[in-house]
């Protein structure tokens, strides 16, 4: 199980993500969101279009883990990876959010977040970035 | 396949923050790896370069796994491009002749070995600038094929 942080949603809720998923022969796809809502500490729902769903339907069928990063400049200001176990529901792909890693560059790159306690997330996002969400 | 002058010029992009892309690998069993990428930049019009500076699980991926998938964050403006093709690091130590996809190990690390001196990112703000710029190699993606990820046109060929 992992707790995302208030500064996590929104980031994600604000501007949605880069998805990636890929097939059991590790072929990657990927498809962009703008927007997320956040269902609750662990559960995160992305829309997606038909032709999006099209495009990944197969993969999640076959390989449910995706890989998120957070769009637009969120790419680099709120630098998190989020692993999880996603489900296509009609034109929604909810994720179940297992793991959380820090990919900000330097030695900090690939920390894992989600087996600290939030506090100590809270913490470390505190002396890392002055923000707490996009920009409005 | 040749990158046109469009997108060579966005995947350069100098000063307003410079490129930003994602770049997606996968472990041979299929859990995929994805992290954004500010070294970027196009070498000999049809492969991607993006500085190594020690992202281990992409190595790991690319290692056991050499597929790809680069997609555009910055600057976006209508470039929903996805980039897709075989993907590996060069870093110092290859034979002097070693090629892979046509592309010359030592030529690309000539060019791109140190990218802190040929390209600093003096205009990265300090909070998420890396506090030393430590670069292991480059990594190459040949561009095999370039599609659109707008949610209405995902996977159309561009």
């Amino acid at each position: 199980m992992a707790i995302l942080s208030p500064r996590m949603k929104n980031w994600l809720e604000g501007l949605g993500g880069h998805i990636a998923t890929a097939n059991k022969q590790g072929i990657p796809l990927v498809v962009v969101t703008t927007s997320a809502e956040i269902i609750n500490d662990e559960n995160v729902r992305f829309p997606l279009s038909t032709q999006q769903v099209d495009y990944i339907k197969d993969n999640i069928d076959e390989n449910p883990i995706v890989a998120i990063g957070i769009g637009g400049i969120g790419s680099i200001r709120a630098a998190y990876q989020f692993k999880g176990i996603a489900n296509l529901e009609s034109n929604q792909l909810s994720v179940n959010i297992t793991e959380i890693y820090c990919t900000k560059p330097g030695p900090e790159a690939g920390l894992r977040l989600d087996i600290l306690p939030l506090e100590s997330v809270i913490k470390f996002e505190e002396t890392r970035w002055k923000d707490n969400g996009p920009p409005k | 396949m040749i990158l046109n002058q469009e997108i060579r010029k966005a995947l350069q992009t100098v000063g307003g923050g410079g490129s930003v892309v994602y770049l997606t690998t996968a472990s041979k069993e299929g859990i995929p790896n994805i992290v954004g990428e500010r070294f970027v930049s196009v070498f000999r019009n049809e492969y991607i370069f993006i500085a190594e500076m020690f992202a281990q699980k992409t190595r790991v991926n690319i290692h056991e796994n050499p597929h790809g998938v680069i997609t555009m964050v910055h600057p976006l403006r209508g470039r929903t491009w996805t980039f897709t093709g075989p993907i590996t690091i060069l870093q110092e130590g290859y034979p002097d002749d070693y090629v892979w996809e046509g592309l010359k190990a030592s030529d690309a690390l000539d060019e791109w070995g140190n990218w802190a001196l040929k390209e600093p990112p003096s205009e990265v703000p300090p909070d998420i600038r890396p506090p030393v710029l430590v670069q292991r190699g480059i990594i190459a993606l040949k561009v095999d094929s370039i599609t659109s990820f707008d949610p209405d046109s995902v996977g159309k060929s561009l």
